[in-house]
């Protein structure tokens, strides 16, 4: 009681209760799979919750500490967990989600290879997988299994484990590196 | 924290203009920042200044046997980098192992310095390069050796308006000998129990200057000047390898946690020096 009376008697006498006041939104613009989208969130708000809010689902919310990859995109074509970024850090780049790498009328073959091998069991890590897997064979075209592992180090599956991504992140090098092979 | 206010400024100038007299923290890659923010193991603040847009502290350089190292540096620049490749392979070895690569294309050499994590990877191997901390406010520039940068548990010798602008090492020469080992539980996206890193000058066979360091043992990763000593000047043998290694695990203070023991991170403390002094220099170990 009295400290209340002391912080009343030095507020000048008004309602000791402070009034609410709303983080201020700053506005945001970006590119989201090659689409113009503007937005206005507050300082805090991570990419990953911008994203989602926006629509944008497909980038997952796992651990929302990057340690799980669930929320993997690519900004400006480098993969990252959408966790770790600020949202209004990704003013003026380009981001790509998995529905930018292929659609359900155009799935890119690693996609393709995920369904074919039965790689997406409950489906939540996929999209994140995917695209780890997309920049895994941007940089190396023929992985082996190794490199494959160490590619997707970033991206749990908690299903059944990850030889079956395994193979289908394998099954997609060889069939992009024969597709440019032809096109040679 | 929340509520905070955001700039993202493009020059270093402007950078410290804007951190001055408020209460600000940096953001770079995020990796550290956006979880402790989750988490609420930051501290409030008023501002956030976002560091990645500032160029000048982007890039990998190399003049007159000086490796500049951009404090926007990420560990993915370490395994690709030809200047890191050439001059200081330790420090991809390192990256191979640090966190995964979806982290390793955002997390800075700063940003890992300025955490002052007991086992911060990037922090061991920089030690043994000898590396300085390049520190910048309006007031001026100056540089600090690493070591003396890192003054305890999560505490740095940066103050309140200085800003880390780059790292850099002397090259240790084309011929210097090197080895890193992370011990952990997991291959990836794992936390050191042990970090060791070692660093070896050899002309005609005797080892000229050495640079030796641990992780993960300590309140912060830490040299063993003993162990440096011991090799310093010698031709080293299986029997100097095992004195240095002791002097190492002599230095070492860990702690029990959930990862390991404190009784065998101490016991990896020796054993781990030697084996990387032996591999590095050749020398057969009979019973390792």
């Amino acid at each position: 009681m009295k400290m209340a009376t002391a912080s009343k008697s030095k507020r000048t006498g008004k309602s000791s209760a402070p009034a609410y006041v709303p983080p201020k939104k700053l506005p945001i613009s970006f590119t989201v799979n090659g689409q113009e989208v503007s937005a206005e969130a507050p300082a805090h708000t991570t990419l990953l919750y911008l994203l989602r809010d926006l629509g944008f689902t497909e980038v997952k919310n796992g651990c929302e500490a990057g340690d799980c990859g669930a929320c993997t995109i690519l900004l400006d074509g480098l993969a990252m967990n959408a966790c770790c970024a600020l949202g209004v850090q990704a003013e003026g780049r380009e981001i790509t989600t998995v529905k930018g790498i292929g659609t359900v009328d155009n799935l890119h073959p690693i996609q393709q290879k995920f369904i074919e091998h039965g790689a997406i069991q409950c489906g939540f890590c996929t999209p994140g997988m995917i695209v780890a897997a997309k920049e895994l064979l941007d940089l190396t075209p023929n992985p082996s299994r190794h490199e494959i592992k160490a590619g997707i180090a970033g991206n749990l599956c908690r299903c059944t484990g990850y030889v079956k991504i395994i193979d289908a992140i394998e099954a997609a090098a060889e069939e992009l590196s024969s597709k440019k092979g032809k096109r040679k | 924290m929340r509520g905070f206010d955001f700039v993202a400024p493009t020059t270093i100038s402007a950078t410290l203009k804007a951190a001055k007299g408020r209460n600000t923290k940096f953001i770079a890659g995020g990796t550290n920042f956006l979880p402790d923010l989750r988490h609420q193991h930051d501290g409030p603040a008023k501002l956030v200044i976002d560091l990645m847009r500032v160029s000048a502290l982007q890039g990998i350089s190399s003049s007159k046997g000086q490796i500049k190292m951009g404090a926007l540096a990420t560990m993915t620049d370490f395994l690709t980098n030809k200047i890191i490749l050439k001059e200081a392979p330790i420090l991809a070895a390192m990256s191979e192992k640090f966190a995964g690569p979806i982290i390793r294309n955002r997390a800075t050499v700063a940003g890992n310095i300025i955490d002052g994590g007991p086992a911060a990877d990037a922090v061991p191997p920089l030690l043994a390069l000898k590396a300085k901390v390049r520190l910048a406010s309006e007031k001026g520039r100056r540089t600090v050796d690493l070591d003396k940068f890192l003054t305890g548990y999560r505490q740095t010798a940066i103050r309140s308006d200085e800003l880390i602008t780059a790292v850099t090492f002397p090259s240790p020469g084309r011929n210097h000998k090197w080895g890193y080992y992370k011990l952990a539980r997991r291959n990836a996206m794992a936390i050191t129990v042990v970090g060791v890193a070692v660093v070896l000058k050899v002309r005609r066979k005797k080892v000229e200057e050495a640079g030796i360091s641990l992780g993960s043992v300590t309140a912060a990763p830490i040299r063993c000047y003993e162990a440096e000593k011991i090799l310093e000047g010698n031709v080293v043998n299986l029997e100097l390898a095992q004195k240095a290694a002791e002097a190492c695990a002599a230095v070492a203070a860990p702690i029990d946690d959930i990862r390991a023991s404190a009784e065998y991170r101490k016991l990896m403390c020796e054993v781990l020096p030697r084996r990387l002094i032996c591999q590095a220099l050749d020398i057969s170990q009979d019973n390792d």
